[in-house]
């Protein structure tokens, strides 16, 4: 299996740049996700590392080979697009037999192929069936499977759950996790969901303006974010971010509305310009807690999993909290709030993590 | 009541034979964020076009701010629309998208510039005003439409489902904008919706629609806590409340999750349980099931936990700080037990709730 190295690659399209000098390593066999908001780059890029557009600059690596000027069809890799590619009048069998047969296959190894993949997709049972019976998400299951068998060396999927239906989606992930980790080859899989993303990837890539701002696993990204966008970007909601009129540094320590202890940051604490605080980062309790900070609950909501999602005011600083669903229903008028230092998360002027 | 902006009751409305609307009744009232919520296929189009006056009504009346409009054209029933289907006119600028209707519905100048200045300061689009709609992101249009929609000076508002199709974190942006609006203009919003996670995070009241019918209205926090029946307890929560065989005899509950002792009246011969993701324990105890997790989709604070038991597929929510019960994910098989206040029963038959779960026997 190869690595995928993108070495100063750098997309324009006339005067817009799309993708912005990237210099990135995409380890052998790891399933890397390229995930941001629409525009970021991100299609782009993967459209690059296809061969499906040449970078205005720059040299893409499959291993050791630069395969920059290498055409599409001799790249060795799979592709999944957002709207399941079949082949119509046929059966799923012969949908991901098709492209197995150019690649002069005993009948035999073909045969173990296909059993494979559809038994990790769920697919044993439909592989009679005609590809028109099927629903959207069974579709992409066979365009999927169809890549997964020829063995490429790379695998890159392009918003493969966007346009599928919600019942299927979930099922569609599940597949898809299993199939990842199985796998050995090597997965870009683009999305602008970030629970997809936090569900399948290994790495991360985060990319904002034609650029990839962190790379890091789902859990180093969501707890530890680079930059204001990282925190902002992963969640739901994002983090709260606090405005520099509740921030005051005084030599190493740092004050706020929000503390209830004030924050040694030693020599950074000159260039802390914002903070920011996960909603679960904030404990709130509606009995008084010595020393805690005081909040007014002035809306509720109600998450995933019963959680409340409270909107609170400490004078005019606003945040929001998520708490459990015993605490929350209580939570009326007064809450008092505590904020663990580990939870806080400095900002400097250009909204780097400090 | 004066404070009501819009009560229907008794609506009916059939296609043929086929019924969507079953003398359905509700209010909504002034100065409340009200969500009504259901399953796709649920009559919730035909129900906002009815209110509407898009679409005649076979019976029952509409009655918006004291007035039976049911028979009014739509013009006529000074009702504020946020369509899902947001359309803004290629030709047009955004303030000229916005002001179309006002128009159209021939305001005054001072009244347009009035209008146009209140929501283009809420929806945050004045920077906007004098683009196309091409040059406008996918957000940004939205926010137009929502703002063509509550162009319109009045006190009871109907949005279809605005949000649908736009991806999270803008989302996440508009609720916000709409809940700051709806408070900031102390007026009715009645909103469709199919998404549990947007119901709940928008509503102050919450309607359940199924089966034609608004079968629950009340606080977001007693329908949540107290479902009536299993369309309640299913539309509204998420992940999808789990929905098992149970089996009851004298009061003892039998599901696939062992017997717990359970209070209920009832006489039912078909019973289902309800159990919400968060009515389990991860962990092993006297009570507990050897289970398998099929999936643990990362939602960020938490994690929805899929598992399998005896080939039943249930969800389970575990939170990210909870780092005992995500260790013992890792593992092939996890023990889980379902915490027996949670378990609702349910009448298989009528779908109305019979009881509650009290005990493990």
């Amino acid at each position: 299996m190869y690595d995928i190295k993108l070495q100063g690659i750098t997309k324009k399209f006339e005067a817009f740049t799309a993708v912005n000098d990237i210099n990135f390593t995409i380890a052998k066999s790891s399933v890397t996700v390229l995930l941001g908001p629409s525009g970021c780059g991100k299609t782009t890029l993967m459209r690059m590392i296809a061969g499906l557009e040449s970078p205005t600059q720059g040299r893409i690596f499959f291993g050791e080979h630069d395969v920059t000027d290498v055409p599409t069809r001799r790249r060795n890799i799979g592709m999944v697009f957002q709207y399941p590619v079949i082949y119509r009048g046929t059966s799923v069998r012969k949908n991901l037999e098709l492209p197995l047969l150019s690649e002069k296959l005993s009948k035999a190894e073909m045969d173990k192929r296909i059993d494979e993949v559809a038994e990790i997709l769920d697919l044993q049972d439909v592989l009679k069936r005609q590809v028109e019976e099927l629903d959207n998400g069974t579709r992409q299951k066979i365009a999927v499977g169809r890549e997964v068998a020829r063995q490429p060396r790379i695998i890159l999927f392009d918003e493969p759950i966007t346009n599928i239906d919600l019942t299927s989606k979930l099922e569609l992930k599940r597949s898809m996790k299993e199939l990842f980790g199985r796998l050995q080859q090597t997965i870009v899989y683009v999305t602008h969901d970030q629970t997809e993303a936090m569900t399948l990837a290994d790495q991360i890539a985060l990319m904002q303006d034609g650029v990839i701002t962190q790379c890091d696993t789902p859990k180093e990204i969501y707890d530890k974010p680079n930059s204001q966008f990282a925190g902002w970007f992963l969640g739901n909601p994002g983090m709260n971010f606090v405005s520099p009129q509740f921030i005051s540094v005084s030599g190493s320590k740092v004050t706020s509305p929000l503390f209830s202890q004030t924050i040694e940051l030693g020599g950074k604490a000159a260039s802390a310009e914002t903070f920011g605080v996960r909603a679960e980062g904030i404990s709130v309790s509606t009995t008084e807690i010595k020393g805690a900070v005081q909040a007014k609950v002035t809306r509720k909501s109600i998450g995933a999993g019963g959680q409340y999602l409270l909107d609170l005011a400490v004078g005019s600083l606003l945040v929001k909290a998520r708490v459990s669903h015993s605490v929350g229903r209580d939570a009326v008028g007064t809450v008092w709030t505590t904020i663990e230092s580990e939870n806080i998360t400095f900002f400097d002027k250009s909204g780097k993590t400090i | 009541m004066a404070d009501l902006a819009l009560k229907v009751s008794g609506l009916s409305k059939s296609y043929g034979n086929k019924v969507v609307l079953d003398n359905l009744s509700f209010t909504a009232s002034m100065n409340d964020f009200s969500v009504i919520c259901g399953k796709p296929g649920n009559g919730k189009s035909v129900l906002v076009r009815t209110i509407m006056g898009l679409e005649p009504v076979d019976a029952g009346q509409i009655i918006v701010r004291g007035q039976d409009v049911a028979k009014a054209s739509a013009g006529d029933r000074n009702i504020g629309y946020v369509p899902q289907s947001f359309a803004l006119y290629p030709h047009f600028s955004v303030q000229e998208n916005i002001e179309y209707p006002l128009v159209l519905s021939k305001a005054s100048a001072t009244t347009r510039k009035e209008s146009l200045e209140r929501v283009s300061e809420l929806l945050r689009i004045k920077d906007l005003l004098g683009k196309k709609p091409e040059q406008l992101s996918g957000g940004q249009k939205q926010r137009v439409a929502i703002a063509r929609g509550l162009a319109k000076a009045t006190d009871v508002y109907v949005l279809d489902d605005p949000l649908v199709g736009l991806d999270f974190k803008l989302r996440e942006r508009l609720i916000d904008d709409l809940r700051k609006t709806q408070e900031e203009l102390k007026v009715s919003f009645v909103y469709m919706t199919s998404d549990p996670l947007e119901a709940l995070s928008l509503a102050k009241t919450i309607m359940i629609l199924a089966h034609g019918q608004i079968v629950q209205q009340d606080s977001l926090d007693v329908v949540y806590d107290s479902p009536n029946s299993i369309a309640s307890m299913n539309s509204l929560g998420f992940p999808e409340a789990n929905i098992l065989k149970a089996e009851l005899a004298g009061s003892t509950l039998s599901t696939i999750l062992g017997k717990i002792k359970v209070q209920t009246e009832s006489t039912a011969s078909s019973i289902v349980a309800g159990i919400r993701p968060e009515g389990f324990i991860v962990g092993k105890d006297a009570n507990s099931f050897s289970c398998k997790v099929s999936l643990m989709e990362n939602l960020g604070s938490e994690f929805a936990v899929y598992f399998t038991l005896n080939d039943i597929d249930l969800v389970t929510v575990v939170s990210r700080t909870d780092t005992q019960a995500l260790s013992k994910l890792q593992a092939a098989s996890v023990d889980i037990s379902v915490k027996p206040e949670a378990v609702v029963l349910f009448d298989a038959n009528s779908g109305k709730r019979i009881g509650q779960g009290v005990s493990h026997v």
